[in-house]
């Protein structure tokens, strides 16, 4: 059985184990949802420039969060240290576990576009690019949410290292604010967020258009951002995750 | 692939093994072999460095210096094959508590890379020889420690290892638990797969070892038979006596130059000895000189426990000296 097939094997005991059960499916599909409906019940029209960046936002923390959770209960058990012990590279299983968180975050944010569209009239201009922001968002997300995880032994360690950068991208990624009317000098520090970039494409699902400028940039650079977080998970697993 | 290294008889090579933490240095050149087939047991004193040796092994340590061979491949340049040809049974029972124990077992045949049918019937075989079968649908979180610690040499042997690393098998278990879990053991050894085992039980050592190596501050100090350690220590042993009336066992010391060791036991007076004949000598002069008789009289090879204390004593006397 190759690496790639060992790779669906985590992810899909993770499933079974973690990410399928009712309280995270419930919360990962409840806490958008209730988040836009606020929003809309205050301004029906206006609710859509804010969708995307909830919709991107959840996907950080949800993903980020999930993925730390998984890997600090495994540590505990002892359960990831049986992972360490099986025929499997570094590589099989960072991205078996992140592939699962990574399922979890697109399901809850895809049925959640359903509803919104369905309930409260969301265009989806271009699903292919939504879908594809969600994808890459949600890869980059679950490994950030590994490489912060493995290096501590309690959740609540692993949710302080990551709000060191989870708050600060919020702020800068043109969630609640859009990008053109940011301060001159916030502008180029949007760029060097892959939260930025994910919340554009998913914008572009939406509505079409891009303030970032042509379609390459966000769809680039979040896979750039995607790509970086593949190679560097695996290192930071490997010299982590081993006993000390 | 089992035939290959099998030919060459050693199963795991270990040769000027060093490993350091910062400063504290866990191992130190050590060098061992393990034949194919058997128990071998690597026995030390809590920190000796059995778990940084097993972990190396193991391929989840990297090592500072020396070689490391396992089947005849090397830890460090093949890990995922190493892996592949092993099992490991760490001091905790680490299976995912919220799967039944069938499906833990299912799960590991697939990292195993076995194929679908032949890891559900290895699941349903290692369920019915460890007892479980009637367990198997129960989450292996529900299970009682016992149940759980067999199911995790289960889960070891899914894909028949032809090394298993056995590290504390019984700790924490009742007395029946453990001796059951002894006699599986026994049985995966009879099934061809070596055992590297190492425990704090010595009476456990004694019973499944084949080959003994013991390890003390990161250096083995003594290997061999349990026949030729006891033989290493002077030949010496154990002898147990009750006198009509009592007798301290400083009395026994101090009266008796054969008596190394003396201590109470359930009324008798247990004496390890380094010559059995001038032991029975000095006993009976002791009971002349006081009037008393010996009412009972016992005699026994040294167990490994005797053996491994003496060696360790003379470890720390020759560590004192040297200092």
């Amino acid at each position: 059985m190759s690496q790639f097939l060992r790779v669906l094997c985590i992810s899909r005991k993770d499933v079974e184990s973690y990410y399928g059960k009712p309280p995270l499916v419930t919360w990962g599909l409840l806490f958008p949802a209730v988040l836009i409906l606020a929003v809309y019940l205050k301004d029906r029209a206006g609710y859509l420039a804010v969708a995307p960046g909830i919709i991107g936002m959840t996907l950080l923390f949800g993903n980020t969060s999930m993925a730390a959770i998984v890997i600090t209960f495994e540590k505990r058990t002892g359960t990831l240290e049986r992972l360490l012990l099986a025929p499997l590279s570094t590589q099989t299983i960072v991205l078996g576990k992140a592939l699962s968180a990574a399922a979890y975050g697109i399901a809850t944010s895809v049925v959640l576009a359903i509803g919104l569209v369905a309930f409260l009239n969301m265009p989806l201009a271009s699903p292919g690019v939504f879908v594809l922001g969600l994808l890459l968002g949600a890869g980059t997300f679950s490994l950030l949410g590994i490489i912060a995880s493995v290096a501590v032994k309690e959740v609540f360690e692993a949710m302080t290292l990551m709000n060191f950068f989870r708050f600060p991208l919020l702020f800068v990624s043109g969630v609640f604010m859009p990008l053109a009317e940011m301060p001159w000098w916030l502008g180029p520090v949007a760029y060097l967020s892959p939260l930025t970039h994910v919340v554009e494409l998913i914008r572009i699902g939406v509505h079409g258009g891009s303030a970032l400028g042509p379609i390459w940039i966000p769809m680039s650079s979040a896979a750039l951002f995607l790509v970086a977080a593949c190679l560097v998970a695996p290192r930071v697993f490997r010299k982590c995750a081993t006993p000390a | 692939m089992r035939e290959d290294w099998q030919e060459a008889q050693v199963a795991v090579r270990v040769a000027g093994l060093s490993k350091s933490y910062g400063r504290l240095s866990a191992l130190s050149g050590v060098s061992f072999e393990v034949q194919t087939g058997g128990v071998f047991a690597y026995l030390g004193p809590n920190g000796a460095g059995k778990t940084t040796t097993i972990n190396i092994l193991a391929g989840l340590l990297p090592r500072d210096a020396g070689e490391v061979a396992i089947c005849g491949l090397d830890v460090s340049e093949s890990p995922v094959a190493v892996k592949s040809r092993i099992g490991v049974v760490t001091d905790s029972s680490n299976l995912y508590p919220e799967l039944r124990c069938r499906r833990n077992l299912v799960y590991l045949g697939e990292l195993y890379g076995l194929g679908a049918s032949e890891r559900r019937s290895r699941a349903g075989q290692l369920l019915e020889q460890f007892g479980l079968a009637e367990q198997a649908d129960r989450p292996f979180g529900s299970l009682s420690r016992g149940m759980k610690r067999r199911l995790t040499i289960a889960a070891a042997l899914v894909h028949d290892p032809e090394v298993l690393f056995l590290d504390e098998p019984t700790t924490g278990l009742d007395v029946p638990s453990a001796r059951s879990l002894r006699q599986l053991v026994k049985q995966v050894a009879r099934d061809r797969t070596t055992v590297f085992l190492t425990t704090h039980n010595l009476a456990e050592a004694e019973t499944l070892a084949d080959e003994v190596a013991i390890l003390i501050r990161g250096r083995i100090v003594a290997r061999g038979t349990v026949d030729e350690l006891h033989g290493r220590v002077g030949g010496a042993r154990s002898v147990a006596v009750r006198f009509s009336a009592d007798v301290s066992p400083e009395k026994a010391k101090a009266s008796c130059p054969s008596v190394r060791q003396a201590g109470r036991q359930e009324g008798m007076l247990h004496l390890e000895v380094a010559g059995l004949h001038s032991a029975i000598l000095e006993l009976s002069d002791l009971a002349r000189h006081e009037g008393l008789q010996i009412e009972d009289l016992l005699c026994a090879p040294p167990s490994l426990e005797d053996t491994f204390v003496n060696i360790l004593d003379r470890n720390d006397r020759a560590g004192e000296g040297g200092e």
